[in-house]
């Protein structure tokens, strides 16, 4: 047990084009802990055995727009009996939460989206960070990363934000992307992308005691 | 938690043994709710009259439409209940199981105030005469005024399976069932209240299990229970499962739409007694489809799991043997439907007219039923493996694409026997897509198998 208190975990929320994802990054260099992004599906994959592919397409999805259930189909006519459809967004969201449980039990880690906050709400060394940026540097970065044309980055951008929230909602409990949801929210805008890391450091450092870093 | 098996069992344990073991608490759930409907119409048959067969009849769109309205909420909150359960997050489950009682009372009232209000208009509609209007209204008099109890039975029963007591609600329907066995014939004959009698037996024998059930959610000292606090309405755990619950209400309605246009269509061409008729046949055809949908609900977790670990061949063989088990019971009830037919209908009642016309329904329903197993299994199939379009698709060409054109259109042509007729040219012509698509797909399997 006293090795579990030595471990930590920070869950970065972000949306598209923030920067979230590299602030994680050089927040697990900087402290020498591991990275899982979208790392996650491939163990979720290994872990239950089941293939990649499903997991990539209901990646960050919720299932409960009225589309998604009809195409869901979770009963059938003659209701008596509750369906157990084992292929549905539901068990993929069980499987990848018993797998960022399992990992932040056997080492510290950063995790980038995929509700982990809340998967580890329990956990008292989870630091919850979202990170924001202006609307013209998310733009910018999209349209460099993704190679797209700057309306199709702000398209993208907002098909993105509506999905990771309809996630977010309902999977958690919680609101995507609203201070109240998180320790900590950053636009990264303000600081730029390596200051607001080391702003984000000393948050991190003074909330779980560890010893400043320089 | 609401797992009974591992994952990996699914993936290395005999497909065969895998089957059974889903598929029996499936089955007999199924045939207890089926054995409770074949129960009613048998001492409402024999205690009251054929044309209380035929009043009964007139009942069914209701009691389905009631049901859709179950699943609104059930489907849904079940959903939810699992996703919670998963996490371990109890605090947010007990609200789901506080919120979906105070939503089941709400809508269950609101379903009896605004059919009670138009009761009679709406049997007519639904194809009543002078002569079936008192035993239907009477009928639904009764169940309707205890809508509400039936369901929070269903609702909560639907909930002890998603938190891991699924054999708790098997208890709970089972004890219904020999309730209403035992009152049923007592209500009737002994005390002479009619098809009441039959009414009463229904809600009384809910009311039973629903004060058990009560009582289970109340124990302080499980994770589960009826908490103070967790009654007032919240707007996301009300959308969150109406959202889910909208698909399967739809579903479960359109059957409704369906069942009326085929009494319609039976008062229409054929009388009174031929909806009492099509009565004691939907019982029977039912017990038989209710226990293939139980080997259907069995393959669902081993067809799903085995092709998203992309174990082809273990998916082939699940499918196979599915398909082979609901042929048998398929063609059981077509063997003995189309052996005895009389003496099937005559099970329901005395009256000579009925059975015959009974009888001859049966007969003509039955025609294509050693395959029909086979297109229940395929369109179930495609649902477990994640194509639910293709499993929509599949559904709806049985009630839409086939079977209504055939109900508006045969009948002009062939009278009371082209609604009898439509069903199994439904039933082949859905026969011939699903074999179709389902070929198709086994192709697929091989070469992905090889590949």
């Amino acid at each position: 047990m006293s090795m579990m208190n030595d471990k930590f975990v920070i869950s970065i929320g972000r949306q598209l084009g923030s920067g979230g994802h590299l602030i994680g990054e050089k927040l697990a260099s900087q402290m020498g802990i591991a990275l899982y992004d979208k790392e996650l599906i491939q163990i979720a994959s290994k872990e239950s055995g089941l293939g990649k592919q499903f997991f990539e397409k209901v990646d960050e999805k919720a299932s409960h727009s009225f589309i998604g259930g009809l195409l869901g189909l979770r009963t059938n006519i003659g209701n008596e009996i509750y369906v157990n459809n084992y292929l549905c967004n539901e068990t993929f969201f069980k499987i990848q939460s018993d797998v960022i449980r399992k990992l932040s039990d056997e080492r510290s880690c950063v995790f980038v989206g995929r509700c982990a906050d809340y998967i580890l709400r329990d956990n008292p060394r989870c630091v919850n960070i979202f990170i924001t940026a202006d609307k013209e540097d998310r733009v910018k970065r999209v349209a460099r990363d993704l190679q797209l044309s700057d309306e199709k980055a702000a398209e993208k951008i907002e098909k993105m934000d509506k999905k990771r929230a309809e996630y977010y909602n309902f999977y958690s409990n919680k609101v995507w992307g609203v201070a109240g949801s998180y320790h900590l929210c950053v636009n990264s805008s303000v600081l730029g992308i390596d200051e607001t890391v080391t702003f984000i450091r000393g948050f991190i450092d003074k909330k779980l005691g560890l010893p400043e870093h320089r | 938690m609401e797992q009974k098996e591992s994952p990996i069992a699914l993936g290395t344990e005999n497909v065969g043994k895998l089957l059974m073991q889903y598929a029996i608490p499936a089955i007999i759930a199924m045939t207890a709710s089926s054995l409770y409907n074949i129960t009613d119409s048998v001492f409402i048959g024999h205690g009251v009259g054929a044309l209380a067969i035929s009043g009964l009849a007139l009942t069914f769109p209701l009691m389905n439409l009631a049901a859709a309205f179950g699943s609104l909420v059930g489907v849904g909150a079940a959903t939810l209940m699992s996703v919670r359960l998963g996490q371990k997050d109890y605090d947010t489950a007990n609200k789901i199981l506080g919120n979906v009682f105070i939503l089941n009372i709400i809508l269950g009232l609101s379903y009896t105030v605004v059919v009670l209000s138009f009761l009679d208009p709406i049997l007519y509609f639904f194809g009543a005469s002078p002569a079936t209007l008192p035993y239907a209204h009477q009928y639904m008099e009764v169940i309707l005024l205890g809508n509400v109890v039936t369901h929070m039975y269903l609702g909560l029963n639907a909930l002890l399976r998603s938190t891991g007591r699924p054999q708790k609600a098997m208890y709970a329907t089972l004890c219904s069932v020999l309730i209403n066995v035992v009152l049923n014939p007592l209500f009737i004959f002994v005390f002479k209240w009619g098809i009441q009698g039959s009414a009463f037996a229904t809600v009384i024998s809910q009311t039973v299990m629903l004060v058990w059930q009560i009582n289970i959610f109340s124990d302080k000292s499980s994770f589960i229970y009826l908490k103070k606090g967790t009654f007032r309405l919240q707007r996301k755990i009300v959308v969150d499962s109406l959202s889910i619950g909208l698909a399967p209400f739809l579903m479960n309605a359109a059957s409704c739409v369906i069942v009326v246009i085929i009494n319609q269509g039976l008062i229409h061409h054929g009388g009174d007694l031929a909806v009492g008729a099509y009565g004691i046949v939907n019982r029977v055809v039912f017990l038989f489809v209710m226990i293939s949908m139980g080997f259907n609900q069995g393959m669902q977790p081993i067809a799903g799991y085995n092709f998203g670990a992309g174990q082809y061949d273990r998916v082939t063989e699940v499918l196979k043997k599915t398909v082979l088990m609901a042929t048998c019971v398929m063609t059981l009830g077509f063997g003995i439907g189309e052996l005895f037919p009389h003496a099937v209908a005559s099970v329901f009642t005395t009256d000579k007219k009925l059975i015959d016309l009974a009888a001859d329904g049966l007969r003509i329903i039955l025609i294509f039923f050693p395959i029909v197993g086979f297109q229940m299994v395929t369109s179930n199939f495609f649902q477990s493996i994640g194509m639910a379009g293709k499993a929509i698709f599949l559904s709806m060409t049985r009630q839409l694409l086939f079977l209504l054109p055939c109900l508006l259109i045969l009948p002009q042509v062939f009278g009371v026997e082209g609604v009898w007729y439509s069903m199994p040219t439904a039933d082949l012509a859905s026969s011939i897509v699903s074999a179709i698509m389902i070929i198709s797909q086994y192709r697929k399997f091989k070469q992905m198998a090889i590949a």
